[in-house]
């Protein structure tokens, strides 16, 4: 066996170890609280918090478990029922890799303007066999981390997307969290970003609704945002909240920002939240505003916005509350919206393959 | 190749020769390829001319206009086909209430340089008070071709009032291969621009196609229609990436720019969002959208209703 393959299989095995759950659990037992209650539901006001987390690598697990923690606790403190994290959530464990922070310094460089040494084209090539590498360290550590975060402060927790591999392959996928600790669901991400389709990341085939008392809820991850068609599927199987995982890879426009979730829940009527994933590491620059959303006619100010951070570039959280009930009846008499089956069935077959 | 967005400001509609010349003389000082009127445009010339009789209220007015205005479609669909001759551009002359048998249809009109009928589109998406005024919702989006920029062939669509807020509308006519849409619209004065913009401004974005976009400013019968006509195309290829190519105040009589397709088809091979649509995952989104006659009967059996 070659001797690099040997060093690699090695250095997982290390890594395994130090990410192992059973010292993550120990890890947080010190600071958990004990096993907070779910706050009662009330549906015309259920408190969400989206999250706005600056990316910096980390060269300890733990740092990554007490980072994630801290944003928990944070949404907490705030009343939060469910909170919502960013697309890409391990990059920042990259980190635990020898020689990244090298790429932290390419990154800088690429920031100032400076030509880059070629470590970020490198570092692109190579981020999907890094990927492959981190997924048997990743899944356990996300799992456990999570599963414990949301049960002992009694929270939902959509906590962000992963790049994984499974069968071979890498799907971007987000996970879904209850207050009892248990994985609810997860979703992979079903239309992506012409870097992911270099990388050859499987897309996802459908949208699943996950029923909770905090109303129905879908997890579409960032690029479905681009889509109409991702919201009406949500919308049409029962959803009433999009948890929308994003990491935005260039600079902020207000305008481009605003072609994701924002017209995408005006034109389905759903609350929609964006938990944003900021900063620049490797000559990756991801910008955001976490914010949540809804229909104009749910919005104190009618421009669809209940919360949006200030900073596109900084940690950050949104805070709002939601009214289910005041959802569904703003889709059962709803002032402007229809539907035209006869129009469907004849142009849906030829632009989707729909069988009817 | 140029193209206006026409709010009817500006435009004396008390009688057919003043809006006449005074849409003349708008066409001829923006000087566009292709220019388009807002909704209700015969509505609005119908009343401003005396040719009909305002009811109490807008919709009282609407209905009367509806019940009896074969005659005047003629009347102004003539008129746009020949001022569309006349300045040799295409003219999308905004819309009318057309009568086919027992239904009623919001639909709206373009006319070739020829001065020839080159679309007709009725509007597919009612809103409730379209629905409650018992209207028909066309059931084919057309899409025909024109003369686009640097002389090679373009194809349009026509999007009719509120079908600017449904996102099949857009990428129907975008998959079937529109490069551009003509968006005739009217909106309730007020704080409405992100009502705008989560209408054809989402449209253009998700589809990367231009859009010329008019908006009526007119009051008709206490009910005052205000918003801002624009031309729009993807972010990037706009100023500021705001999708906006030109953008006026509701009272601007001609928003006017130029279509740089060069630019478009850049954004297009670098960005294909198209391309990067995950059809398949949609193939059973038809499936999904309910019968609202199965809805009721639903609700009466089993005393919910299902949205």
């Amino acid at each position: 066996m070659d001797l690099n393959v040997i060093k690699q299989k090695l250095f997982r095995k290390y890594l395994a170890w130090i990410c192992r759950p059973s010292r993550v659990k120990k890890h947080l037992k010190s600071s958990l609280p004990a096993g907070r209650k779910p706050a009662p539901v009330n549906r015309c006001r259920v408190r969400a918090a989206a999250l706005q987390l600056e990316f910096k690598l980390v060269e300890n697990p733990l740092d990554y478990v007490d980072e994630m923690h801290r944003q928990v606790s944070k949404a907490a403190d705030k009343g939060a029922q469910l909170a919502v994290f960013p697309e890409y959530n391990s990059l920042p464990l990259l980190g635990l890799l020898p020689g990244s922070g090298e790429l932290e310094g390419g990154a800088r460089k690429n920031a100032e303007g400076e030509k880059g040494n070629g470590t970020d084209g490198d570092l692109e090539a190579l981020l999907p066999d890094l990927f492959r590498y981190m997924s048997p360290v990743v899944q356990p550590l996300v799992h456990v981390l999570f599963s414990s975060l949301a049960e002992a402060y009694g929270l939902y927790i959509m906590a962000g997307s992963y790049t994984l591999s499974e069968n071979e392959e890498l799907v971007n996928r987000a996970y879904l969290y209850d207050p009892s600790g248990k994985l609810r669901g997860a979703q992979d991400k079903v239309n992506l970003l012409p870097r992911e389709t270099t990388w050859n990341i499987k897309r996802g085939s459908s949208f699943s609704v996950f029923k909770t008392p905090l109303g129905n809820l879908g997890l579409p991850v960032c690029m479905d945002a681009t889509y109409y068609e991702t919201f009406r599927a949500l919308e049409l199987a029962g959803a009433d909240l999009a948890l929308l995982p994003i990491a935005d890879p260039q600079q902020y426009n207000f305008w481009l920002a605003l072609r994701g979730i924002w017209p995408r829940v005006q034109e389905s009527p759903l609350y929609g939240l964006k938990g944003a994933l900021v900063g620049n590491v490797a000559g990756f620059i991801f910008t955001g505003r976490a914010g949540i959303f809804a229909p104009l006619e749910l919005t104190p100010a009618g421009d669809g916005v209940l919360d949006e951070v200030e900073p596109c570039d900084r940690e950050a959280m949104a805070v709002a509350d939601l009214d289910l009930e005041a959802l569904h009846a703003l889709r059962a008499d709803h002032p402007w919206r229809d539907q035209n089956l006869a129009l469907y069935r004849r142009y849906f077959p030829g632009i989707y393959g729909s069988q009817i | 190749m140029q193209v206006s967005a026409i709010s009817l400001a500006e435009i004396n509609l008390e009688s057919l020769s003043r809006y006449r010349a005074d849409l003349s003389k708008i066409l001829d000082s923006s000087n566009p390829d292709l220019a388009v009127l807002p909704a209700y445009s015969a509505l609005a010339l119908g009343l401003g001319t005396g040719a009909f009789m305002p009811g109490p209220d807008f919709g009282a007015t609407f209905y009367i206009f509806s019940a009896d205005n074969e005659g005047w479609n003629d009347i102004f669909l003539d008129l746009h086909a020949d001022l569309a001759r006349e300045k040799g551009l295409y003219l999308a002359a905004g819309t009318t209430v057309e009568r086919e048998g027992s239904s009623y249809y919001h639909t709206a009109y373009c006319f070739d340089p020829a001065g020839e009928l080159c679309c007709r589109q009725r509007q597919t998406h009612l809103s409730q008070i379209e629905r409650e005024y018992d209207f028909s919702r066309g059931e084919e989006l057309d899409i025909f071709e024109l003369e686009g920029p640097g002389g090679k062939p373009y194809r349009a669509g026509l999007v009719v009032g509120n079908d600017a807020r449904h996102p099949e509308v857009g990428r129907i006519l975008a998959l079937r291969g529109a490069d551009l849409v003509l968006h005739s619209g009217a909106l309730d004065a007020g704080p409405n621009c992100w009502a705008q913009a989560a209408g054809m401004w989402s449209q253009v974005q998700q589809n990367q196609f231009f859009a010329v976009e008019a908006q009526l400013y007119s009051s008709l019968e206490g009910l005052p229609f205000e918003a801002a006509s624009a031309v729009l195309g993807p972010c990037e290829i706009t100023p500021g990436k705001s999708g906006y190519l030109a953008r006026g105040y509701p009272q601007t009589p001609a928003v006017t720019a130029g279509l740089d397709e060069e630019a478009r088809q850049e954004i297009k091979n670098n960005y294909p969002v198209l391309e990067l649509l995950n059809r398949g995952a949609f193939s059973d989104l038809v499936n999904l959208y309910y019968d609202p006659e199965e809805s009721r009967e639903t609700e009466r059996m089993y005393g919910f209703k299902r949205y």
